[in-house]
């Protein structure tokens, strides 16, 4: 099978992350930061030293500043959830993933003003307009993806949290799509908030993913209870990364992560980075020759991450997704990939898209074999 | 109502040999399931209800339409114009047969969450359902439970029956080890079927059933029946129970446990559902495309098959898969993916 389709998760993950879940379980699954005896203290260490490797990852120099959470979305809710009140004003763009697009919803509802910076057919941003909504009147937050999940296009986020601080707001980066893919770091992109998986870029399992949250910033916990620490006290300790990690966390998957981590480092995201560009400057080379075929985004690698949305004349998302997994055995994601606004502003809503997004396993001869596959549909339409 | 004299309603039935007064009185207070209450369903339903049996469950999720009333004998133009569920007509005419018997019509799909408690709660099951799968389902219930079941399928002059005695008897896997491969077997949709073949088949069903009611073990039928009513073949074989079952020798129940059975999933922002075999397989696309031909214009490629029933579109892939737009309703997508391709 040739998995094109790690935009929802990567696979595979690297073999040690397995090796680190089935270690631990057998040896260390104790309960973290719960007591003094030696499984407890065994999985104290495994979450410390993932805390301590997604710090040095994201550049925070404090990782008690990273609380886990189950993904992406937790993460996300957590800081729009817990830092915006009845009043506040936040700015977010017309390509966010329901993940972003869906609690901001809900939040105006309860008297959040919300304000939705268009973003271009090509997904791209332009930061003038950023700035005039900016301008529009006080704003608490920005809250915006790194890179769209449809098309790909990275956002200018360094660029765009300076204006969000130029005008007195705070600034959250949701790195679904980018974490492990591209450097971030926290203090030099000057991130208050960054919410990413763990099942991404970062190749860890499914239901790892985490929250930093900048030093001055307070968020209200969206959930209480034990914490394994202050047990004394009848509020909510304050200090993180407790106060937004109450219950036991996931020991066995952030075990899994570290692993992933460690994987990584060592090869180098710069390195995954790089070969993740080459493989999407093939695809779109490749793509550019299939007559019918449609690239939405900017057809441009140096503009966006491996994940890649098309159409092709003749044919419906959804059936050539079922056709390129049942006649080819390659695995890719059709439809509106929970982003409807995105697929709005880039002009494929209702029908969506197939998102073909290679990860830092996909070969050259893989994207070659998905181009040949292409060519065979196109004209085959129905 | 006594044992002794069983009402004058039940007089010629219960003047035969076999049954009795007191067989009257047991079927009175005993119990049928029918699973699936299509042609053989509404067939089965209404010789248990003229019969006296006394509870009566019908399950069934799908709705009577107009291309149903040729077979399906319990259901008439009424309930075809209002739609109503096949479960719900089928209650209605049961009522309106015999007012004593009590009936539960429940509109559902058949599944690994509620099979086991539909079979517990009754003395016989009758399968009157269209696809292999829900049988296989059905019989590891009935084989966990130690609840009798009778097979029974028609298609075309073709018809079979099996009783299924947990413990005692052949279950349906001894006899079918592997469901036939989607898109290989012909199915009513796609070959056919008399309505003669289908009274046939619920009628060995329902004498099966009330054997079992009354309690006359002896006299059941001791293995596949199968006929053809129209070039007059009929033959009944026998067998002995597999060695090996997975179901009733190993006790390891693979479609209760949803482990085997096909998979049918929402697709992201379509109204449309993907419904996919348990298993890897190829399909003979082309096969498949002169078979459904019968049905209605198809569009056949190297890549897929496509055709049309009503408000539906079926697009049928190599894997066997199958995605059915115009439908947000899982149990409308099996449903006609066991109609159309078969399981």
């Amino acid at each position: 099978m040739i998995y094109l389709d790690n935009a929802a998760t990567s696979f595979p993950k690297p073999p040690a992350v397995a090796e680190a879940i089935s270690t631990f379980l057998a040896t260390g699954a104790g309960n973290p930061g719960r007591s003094g005896h030696r499984l407890a203290l065994a999985a104290q260490r495994a979450v410390s030293e993932t805390r301590r490797l997604l710090a040095s990852c994201f550049g925070v120099a404090d990782p008690a500043r990273v609380a886990f959470a189950l993904n992406a979305t937790e993460a996300l809710n957590q800081a729009l959830w817990g830092l915006l009140r009845p009043g506040d004003r936040v700015v977010t763009t017309s390509i966010e993933h329901n993940a972003v697009a869906r609690p901001l919803n809900a939040l105006a509802d309860r008297g959040v003003a919300v304000a939705r910076v268009p973003c271009g057919p090509d997904g791209a941003l332009d930061l003038d307009d950023l700035a005039r909504a900016l301008e529009a009147g006080p704003t608490r937050l920005v809250a915006m993806t790194h890179a769209s999940n449809v098309s790909g296009t990275v956002l200018p986020a360094r660029d765009a949290a300076r204006l969000a601080h130029d005008h007195g707001a705070l600034f959250l980066l949701d790195a679904a799509q980018t974490a492990g893919v591209l450097p971030i770091d926290v203090r030099e992109m000057g991130l208050d908030l960054l919410a990413f998986p763990g099942h991404k870029g970062l190749l860890g399992p499914t239901g790892t993913g985490g929250l930093y949250v900048a030093p001055h910033v307070r968020l209200a916990p969206m959930r209480q209870g034990g914490t394994g620490t202050r047990s004394e006290e009848e509020r909510q300790p304050e200090h993180m990364p407790e106060a937004l990690e109450s219950g036991t966390v996931n020991t066995v998957g952030i075990a899994g992560l570290g692993a992933a981590l460690r994987y990584l480092m060592e090869r180098g995201v710069v390195n995954v980075a790089a070969h993740e560009a080459a493989l999407t400057a093939r695809l779109l080379a490749g793509l550019k020759e299939i007559p019918g075929l449609r690239i939405h985004g900017t057809a441009d690698h140096r503009r966006q991450v491996a994940s890649v949305s098309i159409t092709l004349e003749g044919w419906e998302p959804v059936d050539m997704g079922a056709v390129l997994d049942s006649s080819f055995g390659i695995a890719v994601r059709p439809g509106l990939h929970c982003a409807p606004a995105a697929h709005r502003t880039l002009g494929t809503y209702p029908q969506g898209t197939v998102r073909l997004s290679p990860g830092c396993f996909t070969s050259d001869e893989d994207v070659d074999r998905t181009l040949a596959a292409l060519r065979g549909l196109a004209g085959a339409g129905n | 109502m006594s044992a002794e004299r069983p009402s004058e309603r039940y007089s010629r039935q219960a003047m035969f040999w076999a049954i009795g007064p007191a067989g009257q009185e047991r079927l009175r207070t005993g119990s049928a399931a029918v699973i699936g209450c299509g042609a053989l369903g509404s067939a089965t339903v209404e010789l248990l209800a003229r019969s006296g049996v006394g509870r009566i469950t019908v399950v069934d999720r799908d709705f009577v339409e107009l291309s149903n009333l040729q077979r399906q004998v319990l259901f008439d133009e009424a309930d075809a114009a209002a739609g109503v569920p096949k479960a719900i007509a089928a209650a209605q005419a049961v009522k309106r047969i015999n007012s004593e018997v009590a009936v539960q019509p429940l509109v559902a799909d058949v599944t690994p969450d509620n099979v086991e408690h539909i079979v517990s709660e009754v003395d016989v099951v009758l399968d009157g359902t269209d696809n292999f799968e829900t049988r296989y389902l059905v019989n590891d219930a009935c084989v966990k439970l130690g609840v009798p079941w009778i097979y029974g399928g028609a298609i075309g002059a073709t018809g079979m029956s099996m009783t299924i005695r947990p413990g005692e008897s052949p279950c349906f896997r001894c006899m079918f080890p592997v469901s036939p491969e989607p898109g290989t077997m012909a199915t009513c949709d796609t070959a056919g079927v008399l309505a003669s073949t289908v009274v046939a088949v619920a009628a060995i069903q329902w004498t099966e059933a009330v054997k079992i009611l009354v309690g006359d073990r002896e006299h059941l039928n001791p293995g596949l029946v199968g006929f053809d009513l129209w070039s007059n073949d009929h033959l009944v074989t026998k067998s002995s129970r597999a060695p090996e079952c997975p179901c009733c020798v190993q006790k390891r129940f693979e479609y209760l446990e949803a482990q085997v059975t096909s998979r049918a999933a929402s697709l992201c922002g379509r109204n449309a559902i993907q419904v996919s075999p348990g298993h890897d397989l190829k399909l003979d696309l082309a096969a498949m495309g002169r078979r459904l031909a019968s049905v209605g214009p198809v569009t056949s490629s190297d890549f897929l098959v496509r055709f049309t029933v009503g408000k539906h579109e079926l697009t049928i892939f190599a894997d066997g898969r199958a995605i059915v737009k115009g439908t947000s309703d899982k149990s409308v997508a099996r449903t006609l993916y066991a109609r159309y391709v078969g399981t």
